[in-house]
């Protein structure tokens, strides 16, 4: 038997061959082996990490990321199409909500990506230390941007701030929500120090100096820090910075007038990728976003998906022009039936509102063409090239005039108002006595300054003004939102399926 | 593990030496002296141990290892000469010299039974094998040989994998041994492919199904699985066959979804708005005006046939032989526009010339797979699934619409209209298959012999995707023409070198086996697509509009040596060794190598003496044993190392310009290496009443370590998908039995045959973090229906349980926590109660229970051929017991929440004036998640199916001799005749794909129902 075993072995022995047949090199990606060895990496990385804001499925400014953060406001709808969207928009969903979960692990992966620049940039051979410098900031603004995202929404939210090593550091539990805007602060701070004020024409549209203080000063006024706001906002206004207002409120929000005077940061989207926009991170995805096309009435093949409810409408009209018409910004965000009204190149009278509100959204669609299916590249691609414009000078105003209103500064307060209230062309008001005026002012102007751009329900949150606005609203889901558990999304169940140190928040 | 092995070979040992002192018992006479040698006439070889007589007296010996005799007999006497297997025989001695040829009897022990890299007669196998013969295969009216095998092997469970025609099937071998690919390897004549979906039934001869470790260690590192060998027809010397088969057959829908007409659906969705206080839809707004509407399912199905033509000629001299076939099937959809074709040619050949033998196998065939769509975006799904959401109250043409059909408008949920997907998209894909295997073979020396053996195959496919222009309803627009073409190719090519001695002496008989495998698949993939096409033009160049292109490739080698030895004592005592080295590309540079040796062992007792006794009711009785690692390597390539993803594109620059982008987004372990399991097996071959009713039997225990899996990590890691790594441990343990009796009672002639599983899973453990894995989404927004973790079952259903029906506000606030708030304050009379299982006061994910398995208690199959006369029929039913499933479009249908068409069963819902009833209240905004994934949606999944029952009619002798032809048979044969099941889905025999997490998930969706079908045939013979 012995000679069996014997022969056996001898006859693997003789047949052992050469390794080197059996190694495959990977013909169609490069490993991270050869990567970060040039300039041209560092870009591409941060492309790749800028991309996930405009995700079709989980970026913060593609069309889920707009139904997220603004579902659940007094002043929008979601009809009962895709039951996640219509649950969130109700108050009515669950942990395993898809929406939510895309949006956490997309502002994780962003996270990945970013971490991985700041481990990698140093190692790019012939890189200034002025480059890398900057390089390093941007990565640190795109970070930061998404824990900004991430504790906006969750709260208390695990801290990555390294490349995973090994197994273990997957699995990581939340730090306090108080750390994570600690973490999204320094980054913003970091982010300010090193980029650049402006880009070449080339590269217009990434991350300036001018968006890092402005995210920082919007941190800052979250967190209630009143005077680091004031202080950060107020550099803003000032030279080396020459943001201004369009004199056109309407021009924020079309295709033709992307990064403008008043843009601070901006999603950059154009329909010169592919023509697929589900196609998952690939030369076949589109570039652009399909919130236009989803968000569109059906009489133009749009798939209606929202609407602004009447609480919006009628704030709109609190308030008339000098010339005693409706507040341009209106006309901009809302299409309804008044005469001469047109949309996508026809009457308006031949749309239909099919859920009892009042009006349409018009802002941010593409309401010249005939349609939203074709882009701007002609392919049915449902693309929509408009910029969403994150963060607008209009924005700072209002954050500088609330920040100073809270250190009970009104009158200083008044000036950043007021230029909202001029480009509105509303008449001139008396500087309000007292700061619940200036407050009430403040809250008037960016409840209609700001409709659809992911803003409301975090303002009423930040003034502890869910409960009582939602109940003053015809909001379709008022009676089932729970004040504390509904101010935050669940962690998502999958995360929690995951990550044994995972924990709940509370209430879900 | 080598130790064990040691352990076994001194067992062996002393077996041996036991068994000696058994059979060294003679007798002796001295007298005239015949002497002769007994051979066998299948192979020529001398037959040691055939028992030698002088019939009516008790004389008698036994041949030696060389087949000889010599007995004292007086001339004039006569001789029996019997054998186990063989047909006894008595000779007049006449001189003193008497050579004996015994044929073999026709007894399923003398089956040559197919093993890696040679063939082994059943009576020396000790491995557990399955096997089925080509003329066995019954079943007519499918166009995939696999369909038609299931229940008829025990071990094997076949379940369809999708329904559409040309879907093929999904084999499991002894259950699930991993948690990634469960997929078996397929060797057909002696060539690795990736099915054999695509071989045409009567160009098998058999089917041989390895499924423990003794049986498949030769092919090492991926036999874990089991391992498929299909053997094609072979001519046969002497005889010239020409064998033509015709069959067509209609096939029809078994069982459609019970959905509502178009007034029922308006009363319950007015219904279901009143309760939530929302507006009613406009297009509701009176049901009695609606009538019936537009039943959707029947706009989808049809009766669809299916149409088989095979043509086989073979034929052969003592020096060499040949077959030749070919077929063409076509088979229609029961979902119109789907459908499948493929012709097959297949040449086979061998031939010898002294020492050298040569023979290939050739065989092409071309397939075409009409498909639908998957979905368009909206949330019916596929057409199937559509069909059954779609609102009866939309109509399905619009002549005034581009594309020419109607479709859902107003604040509905965005179904597509069914029979728009299927007519506006053509998706079809032509494949090309090439298999090749070229072998030459030298003798060196008697008994030894050298095989070089070159295997080649070669995949070519064509995906075709015509999008049509159209407008559908106002929710589906598609506005230009666009066309997406890909075509990919893959070939593999294998050369084996094998050495193989073949020594008998006295009683020994020694098989052994080397060689050395070298083996190298290349996969390469191109795509182009274009948009805005001219109307009626279908290639890329037409196109206006913008291009993509994509393409990728991928390479593996696996290099393996191998020996095996198979050795017999006096075909008492059998000992099969095997041992597989395999270096594998797939794996990084420390991990590339793996061994997998097995031993087994058998013992025919029945061919010991003191079992003579038995023999009247135990004719043959053989015991096995078995124990070898195998191994899995079936993860994509390249895993071992973090890439780096490009194409990850953003805009930038005032002309807004696409910028590149590419970096690292998932995760890589850089230390995978290969899964293995441990297969031990026990089991017995029986014969009882002269072989009249044959038995086989095993047991095994699988235990697979390091099993390969994309382990799913928090989506807080950051990465894009999960890393595959070696995680966890799981073991299969599981009975099968396969039983057959034939006989024969006056003209009748017939054989009843059955076959058992039953199998266990369990995992023993995880590596993952939470050492758990959810699964199985079982609608568009449901939460997950399945859990695997350590301790636990493989993919168990884990729910939150439905306890009832809250029948009123009283019930609803007794339901309360220890704190006394309500469990479920959103309730209202009429909705579901759930148990709160972990008593936290709140009804979530935390309250899910285990509520049974996806896998059966057991497996079944059974029928019987019977022919009396000229008439023959046959008979197969197929099993199931104990499986639940997870009924996902069930979950849909009876939500009564979204905008889309319900189930039946709504109109039984719960109203104050009807309380007895287990459906819900109908309600829009649904607070309370009646609709959630949970218990109320699960059901049992056991069936018993009739699969074939087939009545054949043969012609007599005389009217053959007129019409000049050797034999012609006629039948009528039904496919899926019934089916008995308590699951309302559309098929019991879910057949969905994918990964083993979604085990027992009916996801509406992807459904294909299931067809009955109806044909008639004739098999004539030239």
């Amino acid at each position: 038997m012995k000679k069996i075993i014997l022969f056996l072995f001898t006859v693997l022995a003789i047949t052992s061959c050469k390794k080197s047949v059996l190694n495959e090199v990977n013909p169609n990606q490069i490993t991270t082996a050869t990567f970060w060895n040039k300039e041209a990496d560092v870009q591409s990385a941060l492309a790749a990490t800028y991309g996930l804001l405009r995700d079709v499925n989980g970026g913060y400014w593609g069309v889920r990321g707009i139904e997220l953060s603004n579902g659940r406001g007094d002043d929008f709808f979601i009809r009962n199409d895709v039951a996640d969207l219509y649950r969130l928009s109700t108050f009515t969903n669950t942990p395993d909500n898809g929406p939510i979960n895309d949006l956490w692990n997309t502002s994780y992966r962003a996270i990945f990506r970013a971490n991985q620049i700041l481990e990698n940039v140093g190692k790019v051979p012939g890189l200034s230390d002025q480059l890398k410098a900057a390089y390093t900031s941007e990565a640190k603004f795109l970070r930061g941007l998404n824990y900004f995202i991430l504790v906006t929404n969750f709260g208390a939210v695990p801290l990555h701030l390294k490349v995973p090593v090994s197994k273990d550091d997957y699995f990581m539990a939340k730090s306090p929500e108080a750390e994570v805007w600690k973490q999204t602060i320094q980054d913003f701070t970091d982010a300010a120090a090193n980029l650049p004020l402006s880009y070449p024409a080339q590269f217009v549209g990434r991350a300036t100096r001018g968006a890092a203080i402005a995210f920082l000063g919007k941190a800052q006024l979250y967190t209630k820090d009143y005077a680091g706001a004031e202080t950060t906002l107020k550099q803003l206004t000032a030279s080396p910075f020459n943001y201004s207002l369009m004199p056109n409120y309407g021009d924020n929000f079309i295709a033709a007038k992307k990064n403008n005077a008043e843009s601070v940061f901006e999603i950059q989207l154009a329909d010169v990728g592919g023509t697929n926009p589900w196609a998952g991170e690939n030369a076949s995805e589109a570039i652009g976003v399909t919130t236009a096309q989803e968000f569109a009435p059906a009489e133009v093949a749009g798939w209606f998906e929202v609407s602004p409810t009447d609480k919006l409408f009628n704030e709109f009209k609190k308030e008339q022009t000098t010339t005693n018409d409706f507040d341009p910004r209106m006309y901009a965000t809302l299409i309804w039936d008044y005469p001469g009204a047109t949309f996508y190149n026809k009457p308006f009278s031949g749309f239909k509102l099919l859920f009892g509100y009042s009006s349409m959204f018009k802002k941010y669609q593409n309401y010249t063409q005939d349609g939203e299916i074709t882009g701007a590249s002609g392919a049915s691609d449902y693309t929509s090239s408009n910029n969403e414009r994150a963060l607008r000078f209009a924005d700072i105003l209002l954050l500088l005039g609330e920040a100073l209103t809270m250190e009970n500064k009104t009158t200083e307060a008044f000036p950043y108002v007021k230029q909202i209230r001029d480009r509105a062309q509303l008449p001139a008001i008396a500087i309000p006595a007292s700061q619940d005026f200036m407050m009430a002012e403040i809250r008037h102007q960016r409840m209609i300054e700001f409709a659809r751009e992911n803003q409301r329900f975090y303002d009423l949150k930040r003034w502890g003004l869910l409960q009582q606005e939602l109940t003053n609203s015809d909001k379709v889901g008022k009676q089932f939102y729970v004040p504390g558990k509904h101010d935050y999304w669940p962690i998502p169940q999958s995360e929690i399926n995951a990550n044994s140190k995972m924990v709940q928040n509370t209430n879900w | 593990m080598y130790k064990f092995t040691f352990s076994l070979f001194r067992a062996f040992f002393i077996l041996l030496i036991v068994g000696w002192g058994c059979f060294s018992r003679g007798y002796a006479q001295q007298a005239n002296v015949v002497t002769g040698v007994v051979t066998t006439k299948d192979d020529g070889l001398p037959l040691p141990g055939v028992t030698v007589t002088i019939k009516n007296t008790q004389t008698g010996m036994a041949t030696d290892g060389n087949g000889k005799f010599s007995i004292k007999a007086p001339i004039g006497s006569i001789l029996l000469f019997n054998a186990v297997g063989y047909s006894s025989f008595e000779a007049n001695v006449t001189g003193p010299v008497l050579n004996v040829v015994l044929e073999p009897k026709p007894s399923n022990l003398n089956e040559v039974v197919v093993i890696g890299y040679g063939t082994v007669k059943k009576k020396d196998l000790t491995g557990a094998i399955a096997n089925i013969k080509g003329s066995d295969i019954k079943s007519q009216g499918v166009s995939d040989i696999t369909k038609a095998l299931q229940g008829k092997l025990p071990g094997v469970t076949i379940e369809s994998a999708g329904g559409n025609p040309g879907s093929g099937t999904r084999i499991l071998i002894r259950g699930v041994g991993t948690l990634g690919n469960a997929d078996p390897l397929y060797i057909v004549d002696g060539v690795q492919v990736a099915n054999i979906n695509n071989l045409s039934q009567n160009e098998i001869q058999s089917i041989d199904i390895l499924k423990d470790a003794s049986a498949a260690a030769i092919y090492g590192s991926r036999a874990a699985n089991g391992v498929v060998l299909v053997t094609t027809k072979s001519g046969k010397s002497g005889q010239t066959v020409i064998q033509a088969d015709a069959n067509y057959g209609v096939q029809q829908i078994a069982h459609k979804v019970s959905v509502l007409n178009a007034e029922q659906w308006a009363t319950v969705s007015n219904a279901a708005h009143d309760a939530a206080g929302l507006a009613r839809l406009d297009i509701a707004a009176t049901p009695s005006s609606l009538g019936a509407g537009t039943n959707w399912q029947d706009a989808i199905y049809k009766a669809a046939p299916i149409q088989q033509y095979d043509l086989l000629v073979s034929g052969g001299n003592q020096s060499g032989n040949y077959s030749i076939s070919g077929s063409y099937d076509n088979q229609d959809g029961i979902v119109k526009v789907t459908g499948y074709n493929r012709y097959n040619l297949r040449a086979k050949s061998e031939t010898s010339k002294g020492p050298f033998k040569i023979g290939e196998t050739i065989i092409l065939t071309r397939e075409k797979t009409i498909s639908m769509p998957g979905g368009w975006g909206g949330q019916g799904g596929d057409p199937v699934g559509s069909a059954a959401k779609m609102i009866p109250v939309f109509q399905i043409y619009d002549p005034t619409a581009l594309g020419g059909y109607a479709g859902a408008t107003g604040p509905v949920v965005n179904v597509a209209n069914p029979v728009a997907q299927l007519n506006l998209e053509d998706i079809n894909r032509i494949s090309s298959n090439v298999l090749a295997n070229v072998y030459g073979q030298a003798t060196l020396l008697p008994g030894l012999t050298y095989k070089l053996n070159f295997g080649y195959t070669s995949n070519f496919g064509t995906n075709t995707d015509y999008y049509k222009r159209y407008v559908v309803g106002t929710l589906f627009t598609h506005p230009t023409n666009d066309i997406s073409i890909s075509k990919d190719q893959n070939d593999l090519l294998l050369v084996e070198n094998t050495l193989n001695y073949i020594k008998t002496f006295g009683k020994h008989s020694l098989q052994a086996l080397a060689g050395y495998t070298y083996q190298k698949s290349n996969y390469t993939y191109l795509l182009s697509a274009r948009t805005d096409l001219p109307d009626g033009l279908q290639n890329i160049d037409a196109g206006a509009g913008t291009s993509t292109t994509s393409g990728n490739s991928i390479e593996s080698t696996l290099v393996s040596s191998l020996a095996r030895i198979i050795y017999s004592y006096d075909n008492r005592y059998l000992l099969t060794a095997s041992i597989r080295r395999d270096g594998s590309s797939r794996f990084g540079a420390s991990n590339k190598y793996g061994n997998f040796p097995s031993i087994a062992l058998g013992w025919n007792l029945s061919n010991e003496k003191f079992f003579e006794p038995a023999k009247n009711i135990l004719s043959t009785f053989k015991l096995r044993a078995s124990y070898g690692v195998l191994g899995n390597q079936e993860i994509g390539d390249y895993q071992y190392s973090a890439a780096v993803a490009s194409n990850i594109n953003y805009v930038t620059g005032t002309s807004q310009q696409k910028w590149f982008g590419a970096i690292q987004t998932s995760f890589a372990d850089p230390n995978i290496k290969w899964e293995s399991t441990q297969t031990t097996n026990v089991g017995f071959d029986a014969g009882l009443i002269q072989d009249k009713l044959n038995i086989t039997a095993d047991y095994f225990v699988k235990i697979t370590d390091d099993v390969l899996l994309n382990v799913p990590i928090p989506g807080s890691a950051g990465s894009t998908s999960n890393p595959v790594v070696n995680a966890g441990k799981l073991r299969n343990n599981g009975i099968e039995i396969g039983a057959s009796y034939s006989d024969q009672a006056g003209k009748l002639k017939y054989t009843v045959f059955g076959t058992f599983s039953a199998v266990k899973n369990k995992v023993l453990a995880l590596g993952t973090g939470t050492q758990q894995i959810f699964g199985g989404q079982p609608t568009h927004h449901g939460a997950s229906s399945t859990l695997t973790e350590a301790g636990g079952p493989i993919t168990g259903f884990y729910l939150i349980k439905d306890i009832g029906i809250f029948q009123s506000q009283a019930e609803i606030n007794a339901y309360k926590d220890k704190n006394g708030n309500p469990i479920q304050p959103n309730a209202q009379p009429g909705d579901i109660k759930y148990l709160d299982a972990n008593g936290d006061g709140q009804i979530n994910a935390q309250d899910k229970v285990y509520m049974g398995s996806p896998f059966p208690n057991f497996e079944y199959g059974f029928g019987f051929n019977a022919s009396l006369y000229n008439f023959d029929i046959n008979a197969f039913f197929q099993g199931t017991q104990g499986n639940k499933i997870y009924n996902g479009l069930r979950q849909d249908l009876e939500s009564m929440s979204l905008e889309f068409n319900y189930s039946t069963t709504t109109l039984n819902a719960w109203t104050p004036t009807h309380t007895n009833t287990t459906v819900p209240r109908a309600v829009s905004n649904d607070p309370n998640f009646n609709d959630q994934t949970s218990s109320r949606f699960l059901e049992d999944g056991s069936y018993l199916r009739m699969k074939t029952l087939q009545v054949g009619y043969t012609i007599q002798d005389n009217l053959k001799r007129r019409l000049k032809i050797s034999s012609l048979r006629l039948y009528v044969s039904a496919d899926n005749v019934f089916t008995i099941t308590k699951y309302t889905g559309f098929n019991a025999d879910i057949g969905r794909t994918g990964s083993i997490f979604d085990r027992g998930v009916d996801f509406g969706h992807v459904a294909y129902p299931l067809a009955r079908t109806v044909s008639v045939g004739l098999q004539l013979g030239l």
